[in-house]
């Protein structure tokens, strides 16, 4: 393997917590909890989990939206932890971002020109330069250019989801991180967004971070998977190995959930009880045996450790398969 | 595909349809406009001069020479009212002009910094939150001496914190939008951020406060001159007039009743185009 473009490793982020009361108890919230993977150039990394596993805070974490309480991100080859904004901002032409919600994400108060032009604009870009690069750029996101004078609320969600592509292309980053990016619209219009980003990622030569919680989105665009419950990775496997032959019960109570369009097959598969555990006091041992259905007095009291099972498959399960 | 949207002439804007179907706001505008007016051109059609004594005259009832009557000097009502208006407002806008500026950029630095900023500039503001304005407003006139310029350096100090708060309070909503953390990760530095992304989205509130605040400096202005450490004589203020018109109430009650009418008038407008803004501007009561 070349070496990674994007390398994390022991990854954690803790949030603080008050407490009401006049004697504020500290408690604090681990929401992701010694993650550790790489992403190789051109590869489109998959990072799925119920709301609330972390997975939006990795992303945050690697564009540097927030601080990580310890661990390590390397970028190129370059420890990016601890860069202040100042040092960072060099570097984030590189690293962009793509939000879940396509109406927050762009200022209601600025035209479509100005949000694709503002990182331009930050480089110090003339005028008639940025709007020669934005033509172009709404142009590889299939708008018209002549709507770039209009504002945001005249586009619908999947114009307004490619406005945020366009800008987040207008540096030519080498690395994007994909944060829910098709969730908030139709189904039809997913598809379409997700072919524009996987011929954008072919045109381009992009590396991509996919957060979803969709199964069947994630399949539809990545190499390899990423499965986090409560913080913590739970398995990670390439696109197809996942999905004929997952190993965490996790993941195939997962991929039991992808809605089945043949009737014949389905119905038969048990839907996972249960609510996902707090993560302030998350359970001992395997923070999944509340839920599991394979779980022994072992997963209760030891923390299953995340090893390679089989050549490029990793899983965190006492009892994989 | 997106329905083309033409720009309509201000007059049929959404805004404007609003604004004229609001009783409060086009009383208060009116008013408003009316004050103004009298305040830009009125000393050029004022009878008199301000400081016009007549010793034959002192305390004249209403006539055809003097159409409000005459003060303690004999100088005419009409004419000082008109003159008192200019001042008022002139306090008005520098007082608002001053706290808007010092009070939104604190606002921001604090809200969007938060930290060590944040807890200097709002343990400040604490600070002169204790103080009753018109005692804060007596100490300052101690130091500096009774004049104009002291009312507008007191009510300013006095009002910035209020202005610094809402700002605040208006930033910490949004600095948690997504444009933001976009700005930030495509390298936008942190003033561009607040004055290009969050300022713009927070002025329809100020802008309200701003117009209800107008009416508060104008009766502050008018309560300092009124107790003698505001505007100095022979310059007209409302508040001074109605001070001198108590002497002779009893007898010649129109100085005070004039100087009355013009302050609640003016107020009552600056507070009714206040309301109406309020109802127009305010996303949180505005589909009521």
């Amino acid at each position: 393997m070349t070496q990674p473009l994007v390398q994390i490793d022991g990854l954690t982020k803790d949030f603080a917590i008050k407490r009401p009361g006049m004697l504020a108890q500290r408690a604090k919230l681990r929401a992701v909890d010694d993650l550790s993977f790489a992403i190789a150039p051109g590869e489109t990394l998959g990072l799925v989990g119920e709301s609330g596993c972390g997975k939006t805070t990795v992303g945050r974490l690697i564009l540097r939206l927030v601080e990580p309480t310890s661990g390590r991100i390397a970028f190129d080859g370059i420890d990016i932890t601890h860069l202040d904004e100042k040092a960072m901002r060099p570097l984030r032409q590189h690293i962009q971002v793509v939000f879940q919600d396509p109406f927050s994400s762009l200022n209601p108060r600025l035209r479509v020109r100005d949000v694709i032009g503002e990182p331009l604009r930050n480089l110090g870009w003339d005028t008639t330069r940025i709007e020669q690069r934005v033509a172009e750029l709404m142009g590889i996101v299939g708008l018209p250019a002549e709507y770039m004078t209009r504002y945001p609320h005249a586009f619908s969600g999947g114009q307004r989801q490619r406005i945020g592509i366009a800008r987040a292309l207008a540096l030519r980053p080498r690395f994007i991180v994909c944060d829910e990016a098709v969730s908030a619209l139709d189904v039809s219009i997913q598809a379409q967004i997700l072919n524009l980003l996987a011929d954008i990622q072919r045109q381009f030569d992009l590396t991509l971070l996919f957060i979803s919680h969709n199964l069947g989105v994630v399949r539809h665009v990545c190499h390899r998977i990423a499965v986090m419950y409560l913080g913590q990775m739970v398995e990670l496997a390439g696109e197809n190995d996942l999905f004929t032959q997952p190993l965490h019960p996790y993941t195939q109570a997962l991929i039991a959930a992808v809605p089945e369009p043949d009737p014949a097959t389905r119905g038969r598969r048990g839907a996972l009880q249960g609510e996902i555990p707090s993560p302030i006091a998350p359970p001992p041992g395997c923070r999944f045996h509340t839920r599991c259905p394979r779980a022994e007095a072992r997963c209760k009291s030891e923390i299953p450790q995340f090893r390679e099972a089989e050549p490029g498959r990793f899983v965190r399960c006492h009892f994989p398969g | 595909m997106t329905v083309q949207i033409t720009a309509p002439g201000f007059w049929q804007s959404e805004f404007a349809v609003r604004f004229r179907r609001n009783r409060n706001a086009v009383a208060g505008s009116i008013i408003v406009a009316f004050v103004v007016l009298v305040a830009v051109f009125g000393p050029f059609v004022a009878p008199y001069a301000y400081d016009d004594t007549d010793l034959l005259g002192t305390w004249a009832e209403p006539s055809r020479e003097h159409l409000l009557g005459g003060d303690q000097l004999g100088r005419d009502i009409l004419s000082r009212l008109i003159v008192g208006a200019r001042v008022s407002l002139l306090v008005a806008i520098s007082v608002l002009s001053i706290t808007l500026a010092v009070g939104i950029l604190m606002g921001m630095i604090a809200g969007y910094f938060g930290g060590w900023a944040d807890g200097l500039i709002m343990r400040t503001s604490d600070i002169i939150f204790a103080f009753p304005e018109l005692i804060f407003a007596i100490l300052v006139a101690a130091v500096m001496g009774p004049s104009k310029l002291t009312v507008i350096v007191s009510l300013s100090i006095v009002w910035w914190p209020g202005i610094a708060r809402l700002t605040r309070a208006l930033v910490l909503q949004l600095r948690n939008e997504l444009y933001v953390d976009a700005a930030i990760a495509c390298g936008t530095g942190p003033f561009t951020i607040l004055f290009r992304h969050l300022l713009p989205n927070i002025v329809a509130p100020l802008i309200v406060r701003a117009s209800i605040g107008v009416g508060f400096i104008v009766m502050a202005e008018a309560t300092l001159s009124f107790l003698g450490i505001g505007v100095q004589e022979p310059e007209p203020s409302w508040g001074g007039m109605i001070r001198d018109g108590l002497v002779g109430l009893r007898t010649d009650p129109y100085l005070a009743l004039f100087g009355s009418m013009a302050l609640g008038l003016a107020i009552i407008g600056f507070n009714l185009l206040g309301d109406g803004l309020r109802d127009l501007l305010d996303p949180k009561i505005r589909d009521r």
